[in-house]
């Protein structure tokens, strides 16, 4: 059986091709450049060129394809054309879609974000909640454009089920999209030393290979349609630290931002970037982030996909192990 | 203060959700109104389990007659009395006017006029002249400037200034505080931050997160303030509109407008 995966060189794509891999399908792993260094060798994966704003090659790559699994996205915090999320993002699932729907694939799972739900304001979200703030930071927003898409699709009778990860950290190259493994690996080479406001901002860090086997799980028994948050536990940024420097016996003197420096700081990023266009380290939209909980339920996948979530000090443990030894 | 009670129109989305939490934080019990299938229940399910206050919803279109009546007819068999009423519903658009049918500006009509003007007469009645009342009717620095594309929208909102403002001298002295809300643009659906993101400089300043100007809105509505305008570049507009002459105004709005066209 044939299964294309988009964005096969990106953190959650290239285990999930090599997951899939080893349960015996064939994987037709889609990415930009073949040659890619993240892409894994494997007899069971066979690297085809294509873009996902190429439709040409979409419908080259997803001939014979029973599944597709689309995690290709622009999951940075910025691009210098602020178009580019869009395009990406939003474009691209429908091209994605498109071609699917004309090859006649049988599922598609599509790889969304707990972003678009963003900020708690008290419990963990869960599907059903509704989102509380505005959207200005582009990666949320035009991924919550790509689930209005995905809906259009799915209201025309495509099977397409919808996975919602959150912050996704493991055993991976550290790639832009990658903040958690920035932070691990910064912490262990004693190049990040900080800890932002009070440390008291609790986020929500999925371990990549629950992520991962969520992914496939969605396309044996998820419900199209449906969505289904692949999280882990909720963590505050001290507890967090503390756990780093337990597990890698690495004590670090940390420093203690206040947002509001951070909001301050990150103003004069904004303007930096505006000014010569070179990347920021942080922009006022995040800065004001930090003032929020993201907390977030996988109840509803645990109980309809069995997913599973590896305690979060088990799953720093294999994070720093593989980060010392890469 | 006893436990107040606020209904809030359009609640489903945008500005309408951006105030339905901004009163839930300060602890106002809400009936919330927005049209059936609009994710109104899961939006009052959430709130209601976060904060601890009643939530009522009631699913309507208030582009019917009746609806107005049900509203308070729910109300009463609930045994509940509003003291605040956000009107907030409304139906905006950005064409030519040849461009849209003539049904469609009906219903813009029953939303943005009529029905404000039904559920504000029907507030009163109803009110408990021992508490404070207010009333937020949202309308727009659209009411102010006269711009191309707005026509029927933009009348609409002028309708509801005019009537807020003359509401306001009938109501001295009465318990009954009423606020005219006039923001600038609004990051409602993300679907219109695709354009607003294009914009650049003063027109840029005046497009505002829809929390944010929840929070100015109700701080604005309880301390009596007659006209709320959020942010510093729309005051400076609203300040300039009564001192420059009209070519001026006109020039400064179609250069605003080129910008927001692409």
């Amino acid at each position: 059986m044939n299964i294309l995966v988009t964005g096969a060189t990106g953190f959650i794509g290239r285990q999930l091709c090599f997951v899939l891999a080893e349960r015996g399908y064939h994987v037709k792993a889609l990415c930009r450049k073949t040659d890619h260094p993240y892409l894994i060798h494997h007899p069971n994966i066979e690297p085809i060129k294509g873009d996902i704003l190429d439709k040409a090659s979409l419908a080259v790559a997803m001939q014979n394809c029973t599944y597709v699994f689309h995690t290709a996205a622009m999951a940075k915090m910025w691009a210098r054309n602020v178009n580019d999320f869009q395009e990406t993002n939003v474009t691209g699932t429908r091209n994605v879609l498109e071609a699917a729907r004309d090859a006649g694939v049988q599922r598609v799972i599509y790889t969304s974000t707990c972003g678009v739900w963003g900020p708690t304001l008290k419990y963990p979200m869960n599907e059903d909640d509704p989102r509380v703030v505005g959207f200005p930071i582009a990666y949320e927003r035009t991924k919550y454009l790509a689930e209005l898409v995905v809906k259009e699709f799915v209201n025309q009778g495509m099977d397409v089920v919808t996975v919602n990860p959150s912050r996704v950290f493991g055993e991976g190259p550290i790639t832009d999209s990658n903040t958690v493994s920035k932070m691990i690996s910064g912490y262990l080479k004693g190049k990040w030393r900080i800890i932002p406001g009070d440390g008291g901002q609790i986020s929500n860090y999925a371990y990549l290979d629950d992520v991962v086997d969520g992914h496939v799980s969605a396309m044996d028994n998820g419900v199209s349609g449906e969505r289904y948050i692949l999280g882990g536990e909720d963590v505050s940024f001290n507890e967090f630290f503390k756990t780093l420097e337990a597990i890698s016996g690495i004590k670090r003197g940390m420093i203690r931002l206040p947002q509001r420096v951070i909001k301050f700081y990150s103003r004069f990023e904004a303007l930096k970037t505006k000014l010569t266009g070179l990347t920021p380290v942080f922009l006022p939209e995040f800065a004001d982030r930090l003032k929020f909980n993201q907390k977030y339920s996988s109840q509803k996948a645990m109980n309809q996909l069995g997913y599973r979530i590896t305690p979060f000090d088990e799953a720093m443990r294999r994070t720093i192990d593989y980060l010392k030894t890469h | 203060m006893s436990q107040l009670t606020a209904i809030v129109t359009g609640a489903s989305e945008g500005l309408g959700k951006a105030f339905a939490i901004e009163l839930a934080k300060r602890g106002i019990n809400l009936v919330l109104v927005s049209l059936p299938e609009s994710g109104l229940i899961p939006l009052g399910k959430y709130i209601n389990k976060t904060f601890d206050i009643r939530v009522d919803t009631v699913e309507l279109d208030l582009t019917h007659d009746e609806s107005p009546t049900e509203i308070f007819q729910f109300l009463k068999r609930e045994k509940l009395t509003a003291h605040i009423l956000i009107n907030n519903a409304g139906l905006g658009n950005w064409d030519l006017f040849i461009d849209k049918q003539p049904e469609f500006y009906r219903t813009q009509i029953e939303l943005n006029v009529i029905a404000p003007v039904i559920l504000t007469r029907m507030f009163l009645e109803q009110a408990d002249d021992q508490v404070t009342s207010y009333i937020l009717n949202v309308g727009s620095l659209g009411g102010t400037f006269v711009v191309p594309r707005k026509s029927v929208y933009g009348a609409s909102k002028a309708f509801i200034s005019y009537l807020t403002k003359c509401l306001q001298l009938e109501l001295t002295g009465k318990n009954v505080k009423m606020s005219l809300l006039s923001p600038g643009g609004i990051n409602t659906k993300p679907e219109l931050l695709v354009i607003n993101q294009q914009l650049k400089g003063i027109a840029k300043a005046t497009i505002f997160e829809a929390e944010d100007v929840a929070r100015i809105a109700i701080d604005g509505l309880f301390k009596g303030k007659k006209e709320i305008v959020p942010g510093q570049a729309n005051k400076l507009l609203v300040g300039l509109n009564s001192v420059l002459p009209g070519f001026i105004k006109n020039a400064i709005i179609k250069g605003k407008l080129k910008e927001h066209g692409k």
